[in-house]
Order: structure tokens, then sequence, then C-alpha cells
């Protein structure tokens, strides 16, 4: 595949445009990248496709290897895989507190701890989340950096 | 939890116990023995009993995340160890005969307090940790949105 680049002059929209012969599942993720990117990924919900900011994602967790993204009142599923997502949103505060778990700390009221050294976020919504013991050390790492 | 996490949390264990020993011998021994004198291997004694608290913490050491119920299970049996060595130690190394029992009773509550009281301060650290965390986790969002606010 080509990839041309032309700039622009400021006054005119950036836009980006793909020709391909067949969406496959390359191009797909080529979308996702670059709407990820620009804060914004693609959920799946009772069969139909949606655009939804990072910054309206609560938490996003793998489940038997899917991916879900947990906003306050839905739940999407998304293709992309969680170490993708950990990749793309690492500059959005996203943060990953287990195993199967990436947490948005723009996201988090309040945190208390838990049995064994870890931790439970409290989530602006109520809602509870456990800090895995092994990534506390990461979280207070993020934090004292002041960025992720 | 990794081999140097696991041994920090060891120390900071072990000198947590050595405190609330040394609180212990002082209660206990005002109770029982008030007029008993001793030479100075007597500051050794909450040290030796200190390492021997530690030991049973071997019990809870795994690479994986134990779930609650595994945990309190664990935590159960390091108990049990706990009691058993270091009444078995007292017994080995003092007079102590099995008529005294008030002293045993008292020995075994002891360490039950000390145990428990051990747990109370992790707890207390954990929660201060916790606030920390929350203050820091504060000043993150509010640089974040300051900075989305001037872009």
């Amino acid at each position: 595949m080509d990839i041309k680049i032309l700039k622009i002059t400021k006054n005119q929209p950036e836009r980006m445009e793909i020709r391909c012969h067949e969406v496959t599942e390359e191009i797909r993720e080529i979308v996702t990248f670059v709407k990820s990117r620009q804060g914004q990924l693609t959920g799946v919900l009772e069969g139909k496709k949606y655009e939804i900011s990072v910054l309206d994602i609560y938490y996003i967790e793998a489940v038997d290897n899917r991916v879900f993204l947990y906003c306050s009142r839905q739940v999407y599923e998304t293709k992309q895989k969680l170490y993708e997502l950990e990749e793309f949103l690492k500059e959005k505060y996203f943060l990953r507190v287990s195993k199967s778990l990436l947490l948005n700390l723009m996201k988090v009221k309040a945190v208390k701890p838990a049995l064994n050294g870890r931790f439970i976020a409290i989530l602006q919504g109520g809602e509870e989340i456990m800090i895995s013991r092994k990534y506390v050390p990461e979280l207070k790492k993020a934090l004292k950096g002041g960025a992720c | 939890m990794h081999g140097k996490e696991f041994f920090v949390d060891l120390i900071r264990t072990y000198f947590i116990l050595v405190t609330f020993i040394t609180v212990g011998i002082l209660v206990m021994g005002s109770y029982f023995e008030p007029n008993a004198r001793f030479g100075y291997e007597a500051f050794a004694a909450p040290l030796i009993y200190g390492g021997c608290g530690v030991l049973p913490n071997a019990v809870m050491y795994t690479r994986r995340e134990l779930r609650i119920k595994e945990l309190l299970a664990r935590k159960a049996i390091q108990l049990i160890l706990i009691e058993g060595i270091v009444l078995s130690v007292a017994f080995w190394n003092t007079d102590i005969c099995s008529g005294q029992s008030d002293i045993v009773i008292g020995m075994g509550v002891c360490i039950f307090l000390i145990y428990v009281l051990a747990h109370v301060i992790d707890w207390l650290l954990a929660c201060i940790s916790a606030k920390r965390l929350t203050e820091e986790l504060r000043n993150l969002q509010k640089t974040a949105n300051d900075a989305s606010c001037t872009k």
C-alpha cells in the first residue's frame, strides 16, 4: 500500500483517507488506531457500532478473550486487544491496575485500602475496582510523575 | 508477590512485632511476676520472639493474587503456627511448667493480641498510603484538566 502525506494550509480541515479494494481486518486496525490516537474508540453494543470518546470510558476490562469498554451507563465491546489499548491510551491517563483491567485515572474519585497490600479505586459512579498489589508501584509512579 | 517485596514486608512486620512483644512482656511480666529481675540478655527476648513470629509469614508467600477466602485461611494457619512456635520456644527456653496454665493462657492471648495489633497497624499504614494516593490523584486530575482547558 502506498502512503502519501500531503501538507495543507491551516485554513483547510485535516483528514485522512484510505483507498482500498476491500475493508480488511488490517484496514480496520489502522482506523481503530487512528481513532484511539484522536481520543475515540469504536465500541459495539447490540450489533451497532458507536464512536466513544476516551474521556467517557471509566475502565476497560478483558473477559474471556473479549474486551469491554465500561462507560457510565453502557458497556461496549471492542475488537482491540487490551495490550494494544494500554499502549494507545498511556497518554490518556489509562493505567493497568490488574491483569485484565485498564483504569481511567480521571474517573477515580478516591482510593481505599483492601486486604494484603491491595487497594480499591472508587469510581465517580460509585463502582469499586480492585487494584492488584503487583500494579500498586506503577500507580504510585504514575501519580508521582504527574502523568502516565 | 515477588521475593524482594516479600522480604521488605517481613522486615516491617518484624519491627512491628518486636515493639508489641516488648509491650506484651512488660504487661504480662508486671502482672505475673512483678518482682522478677533480669540481666542484659532480657533485651534479646523480644528480638528472638519477633524472629519466631515472622517465620510463619512463609505461609503467606505466593506469586499470585490470593482470594479473600484463601487469604483468611492462610492467616489462620499463620496464627496457629505463631502460637505454636512462640509457646514452644517459651517452654523450651524458660522453666514454665505445664501446671502454670494461667501463664500459658496469658501468653496465648498476648500472642493473639499482638497478631491483631500488628494487622491493625498494617491497616492504618495502608489507610495513610490510600489517603496520599487520593490526594496525588486529585492533583493529577486538576493538572490534566487545567492543561486541557489551556489547549
